[in-house]
């Protein structure tokens, strides 16, 4: 299937699947401030601001794993993803993907690598779906066989049976998505790089894809790293979780162990059998909320069965929960942790303009 | 080589079919490269006749009549867009798929170049055809002249294309050069012979447009098919330039290419 | 009118910078219409009758009218369009104002009265070169027909965006405009009998170009019409009726009501 001229970098399979050493990506965003003087002035001498979209990234992941990047807009999840999927060159550092140098943009690494933007359309619009396919199996030089294997396959797995002979432009989001998904499928990729892949999907259908991916990475073993802001789609998907802000990494581990880390609290849910005045909560935790007979407690983990017993004891319960604090409240605290740690000045704010980091 | 055959004639399928889609909007632009030339002649003609001789610029009306009908087809078969469409691709993020995919680029470019080519002749050649039956052309064309010609026209279109698609390169520098497309534009019109037959330039912009690609693009072909050009060591050295051309532009290509794409910032749109 | 100027203006001067370098652009047209006009006339002395001078006004009524053109019907025009695409005309439609009036005024683009002016300052030299002066007659008859010819040209642009009604995939029918308008850029004596004709009655193309820059010069040599301003007003006058009729046919089957 790979032509037969051999690919600069070979593969290695001791190697990881992906390796990420120092990888770094500045931007340089020019700065002009309003008015005609500077205009004239900005001709001759512009002025930059460097932004550091990604700062020194270093890990690795295993063929096969799932990977989360969490990050808020401007973290810098998506510039390492373009980096790593060819598109952007970096700074300083270096990668290595399926043991290919990712921007040296080699035909032969492209045909193993897949990226899914979500807002971007892989597929002709006012032709019908299947010649897309066919278009994208020429391109990327899949022979006939594997082609129709493929997309049986995957038209099965997502359901596309009625929708190939529409024109694009005639579906509507949900159709559009899953066949965006099948056309980066179709020459079987063994890493797939999907950006906020459910953004401006209904719920349903988000559930689906995700549903997918999972499915995907069981039966193929493609390696997947997928970056999102839906907390749901990476605790669906992802056990090993990427916490990336300011272009800095700031986690790498398994998601338990991020609560664990950040936030090791529990949450305490009670419901009284009677209104109740007077009684101190705030002594013994932190009050998430209050509403009559209502109260939302956050507790330390390491007291929170004492804490429990003492309200136990003390009032009237007539039901009481504990759970592990919303993954939201998690990540929440991971950034606002770093911004007091941190505070050396190196608050570059996203660069504006169309999202030159993310 | 085969996997870019391949990945090159899906591109042209998808894009005939997509051309047939717009073949309103496409038969709109096409009558552009009808009328100017047809609109540049009445106007020549109108200067030779003004003339005691008959004749500007050492054409007579036939000759001029000659020339227009050829430079109407050869501008037709030289039509490309990229220089105008590059900067848009890159501001609305629209290029980061493509720079996805195992082969460059420029091949889609130039299968949607070529697929409009296509769709576009079942309606251009009556179009020729009726020109020249209205302005009756005086041609002088021996059967070499001819041969010559037509491999002329054909590296013409391909120059046009390549020489199109390095200059759009400049937008991954300056993305917001909208004039850009313009000059180009407007110097392919006035040194390669579209808006005058080179003989009718001043000295010093003939100099000029003389050791300019734009003259190989469409006078040179012209030229040649009307019968002007009688010298066949002449004509051969000429086809000669403009493969020169062809290869200089593609060796500037390939160096160009890959320092542009180390500039695309990926912009998301 | 004038809100919608101001805010346009408005607009521009947050970017300034931009604003230099599209009047770089309008100047750089104007110098290769220009370039044009000399490499005619090193070849010959006269087109039909036309010298250099008479090009020159025919160069600035040619830029005049496209840049007018430019500034208030080709954006007011495009954005109908869209809107008819897309459906959100009807926002239009509830408007208390009568439709034709919005869709027509909204849009004004204000750096391109750079090159109204630009052409004005052609055609006066122009027009200088030839006579010595600008005479007043001659001048105020001019301001008229070029405003005919203005009232002209946006009664046909109006017709051509209604056809969009039907043909709501055409966005590029403007094309249509610009195509028989290349041939407004030479004087219509240029061309055969028959085609002078189809671009008088059919295409009142020699009523926009033409006829405006012969009334400046007042030279029979231009050969234009004596009753020519008459003429242009009768024609701006029955094409503004036809085509407010025809955009109104066009909003009753848009909005279902004709078959």
């Amino acid at each position: 299937m790979y032509s037969c001229r051999m690919p600069q970098s070979l593969p290695d399979n001791t190697m990881a699947h992906i390796e990420i050493d120092n990888l770094s990506k500045t931007f340089r965003v020019p700065e002009r401030e309003g008015g005609f003087r500077a205009s004239i002035r900005s001709i001759f001498r512009r002025k930059f601001r460097e932004v550091r979209a990604v700062d020194h990234v270093s890990l690795s992941v295993e063929a096969g794993e799932i990977v989360g990047f969490l990050g808020p807009n401007g973290a810098g999840k998506t510039t390492t993803l373009k980096m790593l999927s060819g598109l952007l060159h970096p700074t300083s550092g270096s990668a290595r993907v399926l043991g290919h140098i990712p921007w040296r943009r080699e035909s032969a690494y492209l045909r193993k690598i897949s990226m899914l933007m979500g807002q971007r359309q892989q597929m002709q619009w006012d032709l019908p779906v299947l010649d897309s396919f066919l278009v994208h199996g020429a391109v990327y030089g899949i022979s006939r066989q594997d082609y129709r294997k493929t997309l049986d396959q995957l038209v099965e797995l997502l359901d596309l049976g009625d929708v190939l002979k529409k024109q694009v432009r005639t579906l509507s989001l949900g159709e559009r998505m899953k066949c965006e998904i099948c056309v980066s499928l179709l020459h079987r990729p063994e890493v797939l790089f999907l950006d906020e892949p459910t953004i401006g999907v209904d719920i349903t259908m988000q559930a689906r894809i995700r549903e997918f991916i999972a499915n995907y990475n069981r039966q193929q073993g493609a390696t997947i790293i997928l970056t999102s802001h839906y907390m749901a789609d990476v605790t669906a998907l992802c056990k090993r979780i990427i916490v990336i802000d300011h272009g800095r990494l700031l986690f790498d581990g398994v998601l338990s162990d991020l609560s664990e880390r950040l936030a090791p609290f529990k949450v305490i849910k009670i419901d009284l059998t009677k209104e109740l005045d007077g009684y101190d909560f705030a002594v013994l935790g932190h009050v998430l909320a209050r509403d009559g007979r209502k109260v939302v407690l956050r507790v330390p983990k390491g007291e929170a069965a004492a804490i429990t017993a003492r309200l136990l004891t003390d009032l009237p319960v007539l039901d009481l929960t504990i759970e592990d604090p919303p993954i939201e409240d998690v990540i929440e605290r991971a950034f606002a942790n770093r911004l007091e740690q941190v505070d050396d000045g190196t608050n570059a704010p996203a660069p504006d303009g169309k999202g030159a980091g993310s | 080589m085969t996997h870019v055959v391949r990945a090159f004639l899906a591109y042209l399928r998808a894009a005939i079919g997509v051309m047939f889609q717009y073949r309103g909007e496409i038969l709109l632009w096409a009558i552009w490269g009808l009328i100017n030339p047809a609109v540049l002649y009445a106007m020549w003609s109108s200067a030779a006749e003004g003339n005691p001789g008959g004749e500007a610029a050492g054409f007579t009306r036939g000759q001029f009549a000659a020339y227009y009908f050829i430079i109407m087809i050869v501008g037709h078969l030289a039509t490309a867009w990229d220089v105008y469409e590059m900067g848009y691709m890159i501001r609305t993020g629209k290029l980061s798929p493509l720079l996805l995919r195992p082969i460059l680029p420029i091949w889609k470019s130039l299968a949607e170049n070529v697929a409009y080519k296509i769709a576009t002749l079942l309606f251009v050649v009556p179009m020729w055809c009726i020109f020249a039956w209205l302005v009756t052309p005086t041609f002088d064309t021996a059967m070499w002249q001819f041969g010559l010609g037509a491999a002329a026209v054909l590296l013409a279109a391909a120059l046009n294309f390549i020489l199109g698609y390095v200059v759009s390169l400049v937008a991954f520098w300056v993305t917001k050069l909208d004039a850009l497309g313009e000059v180009y534009f407007g110097l392919g019109m006035f040194l390669g012979g579209r808006f005058a037959p080179l003989d009718a330039l001043p000295e010093p912009v003939r100099w000029i447009a003389d050791g300019l690609p734009f003259r190989w693009m469409f006078a040179f072909p012209a030229e040649l098919l009307m019968g002007r050009i009688t010298s066949q060591t002449e004509a051969l050295a000429g086809i000669g330039i403009q493969a020169a051309w062809i290869v200089c532009i593609i060796v500037a290509f390939k160096i160009l290419w890959t320092v542009a794409v180390k500039r695309h910032a990926a912009v998301s749109g | 009118m004038m809100l919608f100027a101001r805010v346009s203006v408005q607009n521009i001067a947050a970017y300034r910078f931009d604003l230099v370098v599209r009047i770089g652009v309008s100047l750089m047209h104007i110098a290769a219409e220009l370039l044009g006009v000399w490499i005619i006339f090193t070849n010959t002395q006269t087109l039909k009758g036309w010298q250099w001078q008479h090009m020159l006004v025919l160069v600035g009524v040619y830029r005049i009218i496209a840049g007018g053109i430019r500034m208030s019907i080709v954006p007011n025009m495009r954005k109908v369009l869209e809107e008819i695409r897309e459906g959100t005309l009807d926002f239009v439609l509830l408007r208390p104002v009568n439709a034709q009036l919005l869709v027509s005024i909204r849009e004004f683009v204000v750096w391109r009265v750079a090159d109204v002016l630009i052409g004005m300052a052609v055609a006066a030299v122009g027009c200088v070169e030839l006579i010595g002066h600008i005479p007043v007659v001659s001048a105020l008859i001019f301001s008229l027909m070029l405003a005919a010819g203005f009232v002209i040209v946006y009664s046909v642009w109006l017709m051509l965006a209604t056809l969009c009604f039907w043909f709501v995939r055409i966005q590029n029918i403007e094309m249509v405009f610009w195509n028989v308008f290349e041939a407004g850029r030479f004087p219509i004596v240029i061309y055969r009998p028959w085609v002078q004709w189809l671009l008088t009655f059919v295409v009142p193309l020699a009523f926009i170009t033409t006829f405006p820059a012969g009334a400046l010069l007042g030279d029979p040599a231009t050969q234009i019409p004596v009753m020519a301003p008459v003429y242009a007003v009768g024609m701006a006058m029955v094409l503004l009726l036809l085509s407010g009729w025809f955009w109104r046919f066009g909003l009753r089957h848009y909005s279902g009501a004709s078959a």
